[in-house]
């Protein structure tokens, strides 16, 4: 671990601070804060502060600052967490985020960056008007006056000397004087050190726990008096130090000698025994002393007293109460462990490596027939299934946290439009992978601004349709048949289809005597270069984006699709796999190919009509009736021209993606394996209907069947069908 | 044997960076991550400091050194607090609560370790 380290980690956790500072000041925005959640926001700033001084970071600490003291006045009900200041606070986590991200971009802080951070302190700083923001960098640093005295010669010794009567407490408050005297022989030398132990009772009275001693040093060092002081910091309450400079004037020591609770001749003749004083200084001191005080002005032995300093016992059982009712969530988010995500991919890989590897034992197992074999390959089958399935959770995370980040774009976007929205959030816990979690954020956020923008209307139309002024915006995830689901949907006008056409024929990305399915229209947004917006708005409309958020989709093995009523909302629909690395597949067989179908999507497996067998052989998609439905279905074999007689009975694998079902024609079924996807190279990774390919137990290579892709050949083919019967 | 250091503080950043000074010092350090996680790990084992932050969650550091100053083992363990230039309140509060010791933050590293030298040698 190096400074390095603890720097991404610094990094990691702001961002994470960030979050739920940003999310707290959401809440309060709602509804007025909670002293708790008040207390998290101003933890997170004083947490980020504190971290970033530790790497001297002055620009990021002297910023926060300013925030940290705001929120402190807000923590002690001085100034109100209203809208203004939640706004406020809101840029201000932008702003350390901005800060942060150019520290992770090892970026030098620029003149924007500065000024940016100067503009909000000065809007923070209009709070804090009584008390003017004191800069933490330059944080007041005592010095003392410098040293001039009047009154005799100066003593003829280089040293210091300093006089130390400890507080009786010291050892009982954990502190031993030992160390602060052992430290103080870091910042020089210590010539000489006499030990009082004039005020140790007799050993029956003496209470083990109480300092009774005291010191007398003479000390050689090039420190400054503050830092000799400094030193003695954390005992200065309740014990007396003195600390006299080289070359002091006589008087200051009379003046120490006189302070000090003990008989002042005899501390006078320790002096002398310290080599501070000559015997000869003293006296002269002495004298001149007498001479200038009358001896009622002496101060009297004893008289300074020594505070006693005792620990309240406390019933620590009350708070801890209190404390637990808040600490389920927060212990369950400490007992987490941060991992490399490169070693959880590393883990994945090799997990895949294992399943091909028990794959091929357990084929190896089947041939040799050896039932003690069988046996024992089945088992590490199992356990391989379990280990796969443990490793892929270990990638999951739940959607929740991106969700919430839209709470935040939600917000500011209806200011930025000026329509009033809200937004629901629901299955937030649903998990999925990491990668894909972390790519769907950009696609969401479109979604998310194309829905607000384009599809809930102003409240005046709202009105006039008898909606409410509100609109209401939603965002929900759930598990379907092997896939997630991430739905963006609005009550907005929905997608006027007509519109669509229209705009789509004028930009000509289809004819005018085209016929589309109502899906197909609307998927036309997702077409490159169309926009249906009149004006160019500033958050969409711009005619980019759609077809990059379906790209980015489909990059996920992903697809979306639209729902929409005229007039009453749309509702987009992401659907996206599980994870991207290993699925239970379904092996098939053309040929001598092996294919293998996502098994998640495969519903239920029938012979192919012999009704069917030959008949339009030529082509490669027809239909069947499948208990009355019709279901349209292609030949693998002819799909992908491979060569050879078909069998007699050919089977058909009926699939479903979404609500849409189809029936793959294949030769032969041989069953469930489980599959490790490896990507299709750069050369054929464009090829329609393959989703990539895995390695077979055996050693041979299958073709990942991409189904959706699949179905919208079928469909087209369909399609051009019943363009050609017209 | 090196001496036994326990940093208590809600930041992975800041317990971090003080672990790599304090090792690089020679001392041994243990972390904990609020007062309450603290207080679970001082079981027993020879703890010779005890560096706390004051505001935390689930127990903040003032409850935190108060009830380690009613464990018998730990009674005598010095503590050094760690707190803001804003929170002189709060520096008088730990020091009633036990903790003699303070580094203002925000503090360098070096500055830390200068404290903890005060109170214990490695």
């Amino acid at each position: 671990m190096s400074l390095d380290d603890a720097m991404q980690t610094f990094i990691i956790e702001c961002r994470e601070l960030l979050e739920s500072m940003e999310a707290a000041l959401l809440s309060a925005e709602e509804a007025p804060a909670s002293e708790e959640a008040i207390n998290a926001i101003f933890r997170a700033a004083h947490t980020i502060k504190g971290s970033a001084g530790l790497f001297g970071l002055d620009h990021i600490v002297s910023f926060v600052h300013v925030a940290e003291s705001v929120l402190d006045k807000v923590r002690n009900n001085e100034i109100p967490l209203d809208p203004p200041l939640v706004a406020l606070m809101l840029q201000v986590c932008d702003h350390i985020g901005l800060l942060v991200s150019y520290l992770e971009q090892l970026k030098e802080p620029d003149n924007d960056l500065l000024e940016g951070s100067a503009i909000l302190q000065a809007g923070l700083s209009i709070y804090l008007s009584d008390t003017p923001p004191p800069s933490a960098s330059t944080l007041p640093v005592e010095h003392d006056a410098p040293y001039e005295s009047e009154g005799g010669t100066p003593v003829e010794t280089d040293n210091w000397h300093l006089s130390l009567r400890f507080n009786q407490d010291v050892l009982r408050n954990g502190m031993d004087p030992l160390s602060f005297i052992r430290y103080l022989g870091t910042l020089g030398k210590v010539v000489s050190i006499i030990t009082l132990t004039d005020t140790l009772p007799p050993l029956d009275a003496m209470d083990p726990e109480t300092c009774y001693l005291g010191f007398e040093i003479s000390f050689s060092s090039n420190a400054d008096k503050a830092e000799i002081e400094s030193v003695f910091d954390f005992v200065r309450e309740g014990s007396l130090i003195h600390i006299l400079p080289p070359r002091s004037k006589i008087s200051e020591y009379i003046e120490l000698i006189q302070s000090m609770p003990a008989d002042d001749m005899r501390l006078g003749e320790l002096l002398i025994k310290c080599g501070t004083l000559t015997r000869q200084e003293l006296e002269d001191g002495l004298a001149s002393q007498r001479e200038v005080e009358s001896p009622d002005q002496a101060k009297p032995i004893g008289e300074v007293l020594i505070e006693q300093n005792v620990v309240q016992p406390v019933v620590v059982a009350a708070a801890l109460d209190k404390q637990k009712a808040v600490k389920d969530v927060k212990t369950a988010e400490a007992s987490l462990i941060r991992v490399d995500a490169n070693k959880l991919d590393q883990l994945i890989n090799l997990v895949g490596e294992l399943i091909i590897a028990s794959s091929g034992a357990s084929l190896i197992a089947q041939k040799e027939a050896l039932p003690h074999l069988l046996e024992s390959t089945s088992t590490i089958s199992r356990l391989v299934e379990t280990i796969r399935d443990s490793a892929l959770s270990l990638r999951m995370v739940p959607i929740g946290g991106t969700f919430s980040k839209f709470k935040r774009v939600v917000r500011d976007v209806s200011a930025e439009l000026g329509k009033d929205i809200q937004l629901e959030i629901s299955g937030e816990e649903t998990e999925l992978d990491k990668t894909v979690v972390e790519k769907i954020g950009d696609p969401l956020t479109h979604l998310v601004r194309n829905s607000m923008d384009h599809g809930i209307e102003p409240a005046e139309v709202r009105l006039a349709r008898g909606k409410p002024v509100v609109g209401t915006l939603k965002l929900d995830a759930y598990h379907d048949s092997g896939n997630i689901i991430i739905e963006v949907s609005d009550d907005g006008g929905g997608l006027n289809k007509d519109k669509i056409f229209a705009k789509a024929v004028e930009r000509g990305l289809i004819k005018p005597d085209q016929i589309l399915s109502e899906n197909e229209i609307y998927n036309l947004i997702f077409e490159p270069g169309f926009s249906t917006a009149d004006a160019v708005s500033n958050l969409s409309g711009r005619g980019v984006g759609m077809d990059v958020v379906r790209r980015n989709i489909e990059a996920l093995r992903g697809t979306v699709e639209i729902r929409s009523v005229l007039g009453e909302g749309a509702t987009m629909r992401i659907r996206l796999p599980l994870t991207l690395a290993i699925i239970d597949g379904f092996l098939v067989e053309v040929g001598d190919s092996s294919y293998v179908v996502p098994l998640d999507m495969v519903i239920e497996c029938i012979e192919l009509p012999v009704t069917q067998a030959g008949h339009n052989a030529e082509n490669d998609a027809d239909f069947i009736n499948l208990r009355g439905e019709v279901l349209p279905y292609l030949r693998l074999r002819k799909h992908f021209e491979i060569t050879g007689e078909p069998p007699r009975r050919e089977n058909v694998v009926v699939v479903q993606f979404g609500d849409r079902k189809m029936g793959i024609v294949v030769d032969q079924l041989m069953g469930e394996l489980q599959t490790v996807i490896k990507p299709l190279g750069k050369v054929l990774n464009k090829i329609r209907g393959i989703g990539g390919f895995t390695i077979l137990g055996n050693g041979r290579v299958a073709l990942i069947v991409d189904v959706p892709s699949m179905m919208q050949e079928a469909e087209h083919a369909a399609n051009a069908q019943i363009s050609d019967a017209n | 044997m090196s001496k036994t250091v326990m940093i208590v503080d809600d930041s992975t950043t800041l317990r971090q960076v003080v672990r790599l000074a304090l090792e690089g010092a020679g001392y041994s350090v243990l972390e904990g991550a609020d007062g309450k996680d603290a207080l679970s790990k001082l079981t027993g084992q020879k703890v010779h400091l005890i560096v706390s932050d004051v505001n935390m969650p689930n127990m903040d550091g003032i409850t935190f050194v108060k009830a380690v100053k009613q464990l018998p083992a730990y009674k005598f363990t010095p503590v050094i607090m760690l707190t803001t230039e804003a929170g002189e309140s709060k520096k008088l509060e730990g020091q009633a609560a036990g903790a003699k010791a303070w580094v203002v933050k925000p503090f360098q590293p070096a500055q830390l370790l200068m404290a903890v030298s005060k109170l214990i040698m490695p």
